[in-house]
């Protein structure tokens, strides 16, 4: 584990914009006086709270400067049987892959585009066959309701304090220019990520966009070394993975997008050299895959230690936004899928999994809007199975890219994914009067194939009405 | 409020102009065609929504020919300033040739782009390294000293500075579609729409001389890239402005993005004032022009071109979605509450009528006064 000595932890506190204040408070509080002891800071300090700032302040700085290790076990012992059964899933699904990639080369006519790993739906089904767990002491408080479709008891956040921790985005107006231009001061000047997070969770000009998050992930200074390290992986890309041809069959889609169609190259590149980097394994948050194929086996996981999966490249896709530089947006994707992205794709009872994530969604439709949670089960069209799709690729290809920047901004103001839970219950509530109308699935896939534009503040709008 | 109902007539079967006469309610005339003269709002090739000269502006020669002039008198004011350098070193064949001969001389490894003046959609446009190519323009000989130019056909050429340097995202070219609406030009009123693309190139960029005659490289003209292998019906090479302009802010800096459309503005509005003394103004014309503009590595935009009559086909649904609305907007301005508004009424439209902003306004100009008793009125023959 990764300490800071003294030295270290001071020069990260100066450049924070709370320490100057504090400084300067302390200035104003003995500007009097010629003589201070420490005694007397200390007595003042403690009379006005700056004693208690700056004890969060410095166990902040602690805090992030400990290397994250990757979580490979859960608390929740079937979890982990579990993550084992979908990695053998997912080897059974590359050699089907493998097999119909084979078949195509022979058959030109056969051109089955299902050629991925999984998708979002295999993940789902696979996340519903959990049975119902068996009561634990541990777990005795939780209510879980019958008639969801994750019949799982895991520790599970309260919905309302979900909906209360982003309440405050209902207020949000229209900055003025002198606003907008004291935030861009701030960012220029801000360099700790309490700060900075707390600007994301407001607003972020598209102008300071890039620069938040380079100084969010500590890479502001760091341009030579990413460039070296993107070379790197570049010059890796020459010698061809079978992954590679999922991975150009993936931008298939990416590449008929209105707005990502331009940088359909650079996201191929990125992913190739995605699935080569080292590095990714130990800076992943969460373990996605567990357990190792048998011998003899002709393809292993990469050495990410994960599959990379259908419509991957929509991750990287607003990313494009940000930078002329593809080091850079490589970069940016990297770390946002290390410390975000994965957990969407993780079986884990973490707050930020797609299991945690699905079922307080299930939880606040359930109660907010019962009768559209009754409805669509007996139509056939669960909830989940509805909004799974922009669930877990965060509203990509369904949002126009300046509120998909706004949601990635959203995940590192609060470093979390709950935004999402707010955005698909706003989601389902837009649509609620046409929903309640549908009479089958088909009607339900007609209304969402019709033209339409979700935005964020939109949605978030929905989300809080009943 | 529409609350009447007009008879229309169009020259044009497109669905766009068709679709938005029926929305509003309007009834096609309904006499036998070569009768019609119960009509109220004619989409024609001539009439109503052109200005009758409007070639002055739209065939590229007049174009150059306009702003050079507008240039050489603006040199000798002293009150108004424009910005002029947004036009590439162009020539006009045959006339200017000799010129054209001296300065392809000074510039050995200068690439040029050859246009007919009067043609549209990419045809006859070739790039040049050589003066030898010029033969490519049928029938066409050069001496073998390069002294003389003989074109076989009466049309005219104009033989520009080709931007090697073009502004690239994901490694291709592209050049932009913007659609401005003028309802006077005496005095001048000009609307901007907010809603416009880029038109890409299917193919990588480079200045490879090998690469030199693959037009999927070079011309963004929809008309050629769809004739692409890697051509695709979903998006048809077209980006939105407001995707663009999210890039450069992104990218490159608000400043940036700003000084951007400030000097696209400053395109539109010398390139409009440079005509203003020679266009017929009629109160019952207006006309909503094409500009197409390329932006280069340094996000500097140059004017390559104006169109009278932009494109009204629809290649995607997000692109018939973005031409309904303009020609929408265009008879919300042009016939408000289907009326032909008087010149009150006119002076106090808002700023802002759906997808237009008003971009310039003579009566509003505080230097207009001082700079119409010094404008000399010619007519450009």
């Amino acid at each position: 584990m990764q300490q800071l000595d003294n030295q270290e932890i001071l020069m990260k506190l100066k450049s924070s914009k709370q320490f100057w204040d504090i400084k300067k408070k302390i200035k104003q509080g003995f500007s009097d006086q010629q003589k201070i002891g420490v005694n007397d800071i200390q007595k003042f300090a403690q009379s006005c709270e700056i004693e208690d700032q700056l004890i969060k302040l410095i166990s902040h700085i602690l805090k992030k400067s400990k290397k994250r290790e990757t979580l490979k076990e859960d608390q929740i012992e079937f979890l982990n049987t579990s993550k084992i059964k979908w990695t053998e899933l997912l080897f059974k699904n590359l050699d089907i892959v493998h097999q119909k990639t084979k078949n195509q080369e022979e058959d030109d006519t056969n051109t089955d585009s299902k050629l991925y790993i999984y998708d979002e739906k295999n993940l789902l089904a696979f996340l519903q066959t959990f049975k119902q767990q068996q009561s634990n002491n541990l777990y005795q408080n939780v209510q879980f309701q019958s008639n969801k479709i994750l019949n799982i008891n895991i520790p599970l956040k309260s919905s309302q304090s979900i909906l209360d921790k982003y309440q405050y985005l209902l207020l949000q107006e229209e900055l003025s220019d002198e606003k907008i231009n004291k935030i861009r001061k701030q960012i220029e000047n801000e360099h700790l990520d309490i700060e900075l997070e707390k600007i994301a969770q407001t607003f972020v000009p598209n102008g300071e966009r890039c620069l938040l998050y380079l100084k969010y992930f500590e890479f502001d200074h760091q341009d030579t070394v990413l460039q070296q390290h993107f070379v790197k992986l570049q010059k890796e890309c020459l010698n061809q993975l079978f992954y590679d041809e999922l991975l150009e069959i993936d931008g298939h889609e990416i590449s008929e997008d209105t707005f990502y169609f331009v940088f359909q190259e650079q996201i191929l590149t990125c992913l190739k050299c995605f699935i080569r980097d080292r590095t990714i394994k130990e800076n992943i948050r969460i373990q996605l895959q567990s357990g190792i194929k048998k011998e003899h086996a002709e393809f292993q996981l990469p050495i990410t230690g994960f599959f990379p999966f259908k419509n991957i490249s929509k991750y990287v896709a607003p990313l494009c936004y940000l930078s002329t530089k593809i080091h850079i947006i490589y970069a940016l994707f990297k770390e946002f899928f290390c410390r975000y992205f994965c957990f969407l794709h993780a079986i884990s009872s973490e707050s930020n999994s797609i299991l945690s994530l699905c079922m307080q969604i299930e939880e606040i439709v359930s109660t907010r809007s019962p009768k559209l949670f009754h409805h669509l089960k007996v139509i056939g069209c669960d909830t989940l199975k509805l909004i799974i799709h922009q669930l877990v690729y965060c509203f990509i290809g369904d949002m126009d890219p300046p509120h998909i920047l706004t949601i990635y901004d959203q995940i590192i103001g609060h470093d979390s994914l709950e935004i999402l839970v707010i955005l698909c219950v706003g989601f389902l509530n837009k649509y609620k009067s046409k929903l309640l109308l549908a009479k089958n699935q088909e009607n339900v896939q007609q209304i969402f194939s019709e033209l339409r534009e979700d935005r964020f503040q939109e949605l978030v709008q929905y989300a809080y009405k009943q | 409020m529409q609350n009447k109902k007009l008879k229309w007539k169009s020259d044009f079967e497109k669905s766009v102009i068709i679709e938005n006469f029926v929305n509003r309610g309007w009834i096609k005339s309904q006499e036998k065609e070569e009768e019609q003269t119960d009509w109220n709002v004619y989409w024609a090739t001539q009439i109503i929504n052109h200005f009758p000269n409007h070639y002055e502006l739209t065939r590229k020669d007049c174009m150059v020919k306009n702003l050079k002039r507008f240039k050489r008198e603006q040199d000798k004011e002293v009150l108004e300033t424009f910005n002029f350098d947004f036009l590439p070193t162009t020539y006009i064949f045959p006339g200017e040739y000799s010129l054209f001969v001296e300065e392809f001389h000074r510039n050995p490894n200068q690439t040029w782009i050859v246009k007919p003046a009067a043609r549209s959609q990419g045809k006859g446009i070739f790039l040049l390294r050589k003066i030898q190519q010029l033969k490519k323009i049928s029938g066409t000989t050069v001496t073998s000293n390069m002294t003389q130019l003989n074109l076989a056909s009466k049309e005219n050429y104009v033989v520009s500075r080709y931007i090697d340097n073009p502004l690239l995202i994901g490694g291709k070219k592209f050049d932009l579609r913007m659609y401005v609406l003028v309802t006077n030009y005496k005095p001048l009123k000009v609307w901007i729409y907010n809603k416009g693309f880029g038109r890409f190139c299917n193919e990588q960029y480079t200045t490879d001389v090998a690469e030199i005659e693959n037009m999927f490289v070079h011309l963004t003209n929809v008309a050629i890239q769809q004739y692409s292998d890697k051509y695709s019906q979903k998006h048809g090479g077209k980006y939105s402005i407001d995707a663009l302009k999210l890039y450069v802010e992104s990218a490159y800096g608000t400043d940036a993005l700003n000084k951007m459309m400030d000097d696209i503005h400053n395109i539109m509005l010398t390139s409009l004032k440079s005509v203003q003394a020679v266009i017929q103004n009629d109160k019952h014309c207006f006309e909503m022009y094409g500009y197409d503009i390329l932006l280069d590595s340094n996000l500097k935009p140059w004017l390559i071109e104006i169109n009278a009559s932009p494109s009204l086909t629809t290649t995607t649904p997000v692109d018939k979605n973005l031409k309904m609305n303009l020609i929408n907007d265009v008879y919300n301005i042009v016939l408000p509450n289907d009326d032909f508004p008087d010149n009150d009424q006119k002076q106090q439209q808002p700023t802002k009528v759906g997808g237009f902003t008003l971009l310039y306004d003579e009566n509003l100009d505080p230097n207009n006064r001082k700079t119409q008793k010094r404008q000399s009125v010619k007519i450009w023959k």
